[in-house]
């Protein structure tokens, strides 16, 4: 087992150019920490899929420099301690839940024993203890993803790549799903989350990379990129429009004015040290002090930020681009 | 082990939740009660109690035992396995690749500590189990029958089971192939009935031009047999009309030969589908004191015609060479090409096939 602090991926260059001039990743690089869910985010055709591709042999890289597990990347041995749940995966119809489960382990090379074992436990962790005998061809979608879910689980791996794994869940099914990633990591497991949905990544994510036309733009902790953007927002209403000086003595920022009437001011400072000289003028010059929020910057935002081109207020089209 | 022993299951699962296969079984062993249900009397073959008469086919000329096993081979494997069997085979296992290529399946089995190329060849030989469990119970079965109603335990029967699977498996490994390239089970399946046609095709043509050439051989023969008998008579005899006779078959005989050469150069790079089940009633016949190969007394082999022959087809004695000499120097020439030949020809071209479908399969981006 790698301890934690390790990284288990290590990418120094990942490269994938399909027909000479259609670069679906450039240069990829990118370091997931052991026991910590990794969320890679990124607009549709960013590359995040292909980059899990890579990383697990179904596509093979142009350019592939680094490691995974401390195995250089492509090692066939290496996937024996790794789990995959692809998107929009295909159970065969024609087998039971708990079959199709027992499948995938044997192709792990799980023995047939603990396969056994570990199929009924899993099947029954994602809610499908009573439908583990019935054919995968009567599931709806949320129950066809649990039990690709427990497949992806059945061989006890180490790093967990989930490809959009709560694509077509109904809201209650994204919050388990939440739970077990979550419940993963407590188990020590790396979790490698490939989403679309930020909100969802937000809320477990300890670290992130966004991809866009198959490169990082940007990538680090969720604490710290939430702090980049950072800010407080003061609102403050006048008593008087002649009391109000704009902007207010001492404090060079322009208020944006609410439906209320009232006035919001923005720090781009997280230290509330910051905004009290602005309280003090405020009170001062007799406003009422109506709220001093801090703000962590949302996910979205920045995502929002790194793909739309500030120029064109646009998102770059489908597609890793040539 | 484990792998492939999953890979075989789950071939074996998916070939039970196809109609076609249950249907396949059934009809299989509907030939066989077929072939059961039929007998010998004194004037010819029985149907439940009703007469057929058959003036070559009667309990004069076959043992029970005898009658069983050319059933069991003409119409059995020769037309049953050997062709509707197989097509059924083909159309439900066309699937089988192109389904694991697929997109949302083919992740599954490429992200998992196995080979490419063995997950394919765990993949045939999973597709194999059609054919091999079809012929097991086929072949049980028609052992029970020949036992029980000709009187003959014949183990040698069972011998149809690695051959028929062997046959099947050439055209499996380009259905698969196909399947791998197009990802398309109809345009697998298309594209190897059409190879499967092309096979018959050299094959017959194959044996056409043989068949001509050997007669064109014995036509020589009589000719120069004829010009020595009439020089023994007469040794002043003109036999110019048959000099020229012989030049004429000359320049036919050497534009046959090397016309032959470049056919059967062609076949001996492609699978012998109708060479690998003759393999069969080869030994199961030859094995029961049924071979139907001239002795050397040419007198003592009956005509042809009143001998059931490996195959039909034309008369290729064409003047003054008998037909019989003919048909049995063709047999004879089709017999001296050894087993070795036959099926290592054939699996050579298999495993290149296999081959090719791996090295695709392992070097895609999927």
């Amino acid at each position: 087992m790698v301890s934690q602090n390790q990284n288990v991926i290590s990418l120094e260059c990942v490269s994938k150019v399909y027909g000479g001039n259609t670069h679906a990743l450039r240069e990829v690089s990118l370091k997931v920490g052991a026991g910590e869910i990794f969320g890679l985010l990124g607009p549709n055709g960013a590359g995040k899929s292909t980059l899990v591709k890579v990383l697990l042999t179904v596509v093979k890289p142009s350019v592939a420099r680094g490691e995974m597990l401390g195995q250089p990347i492509g090692d066939k041995k290496t996937l024996a301690r790794v789990g995959y749940l692809p998107e929009q995966h295909r159970l065969a119809p024609y087998l039971t839940a708990r079959q199709a489960v027992e499948f995938v382990a044997a192709l792990s090379g799980v023995d047939r024993a603990t396969r056994k074992k570990r199929a009924a436990e899993l099947l029954e962790r994602v809610g499908l203890s009573k439908w583990m005998d019935r054919r995968v061809n009567v599931f709806s979608k949320g129950m066809r993803q649990r039990a690709g879910l427990a497949a992806a689980l059945v061989n006890d791996p180490q790093i967990i790549f989930l490809d959009e794994p709560t694509d077509g869940v109904d809201p209650v099914g994204r919050v388990e799903i939440r739970d077990l990633l979550i419940q993963m990591r407590r188990e020590g497991r790396t979790v490698f989350l490939n989403s679309h949905l930020l909100g969802e990544a937000e809320q477990v994510c300890d670290r992130v990379a966004i991809l866009v036309q198959g490169r990082v733009v940007k990538q680090g902790s969720m604490a710290d990129l939430q702090k980049e953007g950072s800010r407080q927002e003061l609102t403050v209403r006048w008593g008087a429009a002649s009391a109000r000086p704009l902007p207010f003595r001492g404090i060079n920022i322009e208020p944006t004015v609410n439906v209320d009437g009232s006035h919001q001011y923005v720090f781009s400072d997280l230290d509330t040290a910051a905004a009290q000289p602005a309280l003090d003028a405020a009170r001062a010059m007799g406003g009422e002090i109506i709220s001093l929020i801090p703000m962590r910057q949302r996910l979205e935002e920045l995502f929002m930020k790194i793909v739309v081109d500030p120029t064109t207020g646009k998102a770059p089209p489908p597609g890793a681009g040539s | 082990m484990t792998a492939f022993t999953a890979i075989l299951v789950d071939g074996y699962r998916e070939l039970v939740a196809k109609k076609l296969f249950t249907l396949s079984m059934i009809l299989s062993l509907l030939v066989v009660a077929v072939i059961g249900v039929g007998g010998l009397n004194e004037q010819g073959v029985t149907i439940f109690g009703f007469t057929i008469e058959v003036p070559f086919v009667n309990s004069n000329t076959f043992t029970p035992a005898d009658f069983y096993k050319l059933m069991f081979n003409s119409v059995g494997v020769k037309f049953w396995l050997g062709w509707l069997a197989c097509l059924l085979a083909l159309v439900s296992s066309a699937g089988m690749f192109p389904e694991m290529v697929s997109s949302g399946v083919v992740e599954n089995m490429l992200s998992r500590p196995i080979p490419r190329w063995r997950l394919y060849i765990y993949k045939f030989t999973a597709g194999l189990l059609f054919t091999s469990l079809q012929m097991a119970v086929f072949c049980l079965a028609s052992f029970l029958v020949i036992g029980l109603r000709g009187g003959a335990w014949e183990p040698g029967l069972f011998l149809a089971i690695p051959l028929v699977t062997l046959l099947y498996s050439y055209l499996f490994a380009m259905s698969a192939l196909l399947g791998t390239v197009t990802r398309s089970a109809i345009a697998a399946l298309l594209l190897t009935i059409l190879f499967w046609g092309f096979l018959f095709t050299l094959n017959s043509a194959e044996f056409l031009v043989n068949g001509f050439r050997i007669g064109s051989v014995k036509e020589c023969e009589a000719i120069q047999a004829l010009m020595a008998k009439r020089q023994k008579e007469n040794p002043e005899v003109d036999v110019s009309d048959l000099d020229s006779e012989l030049e004429r078959n000359h320049s036919t005989l050497s534009n046959l030969e090397l016309w032959h050469r470049v056919v059967f150069a062609m076949k001996t790079v492609f699978p012998k589908t109708d060479e690998t089940t003759s393999l069969l009633q080869r030994w199961t016949l030859e094995a029961s004191n049924m071979n139907d190969e001239g002795g050397d007394d040419a007198e003592e082999v009956p005509a042809p015609a009143q001998k059931p022959r490996r195959r039909g087809g034309p008369d290729f004695g064409n003047g003054r060479a008998k037909t019989r000499d003919v048909n049995l120097a063709l047999e004879a020439d089709q017999r001296s090409r050894g087993v070795g030949w036959i099926l290592g020809t054939s699996v050579a071209f298999e495993i290149a096939t296999l081959g090719l479908g791996c090295w695709l399969f392992a070097r895609r981006d999927f």
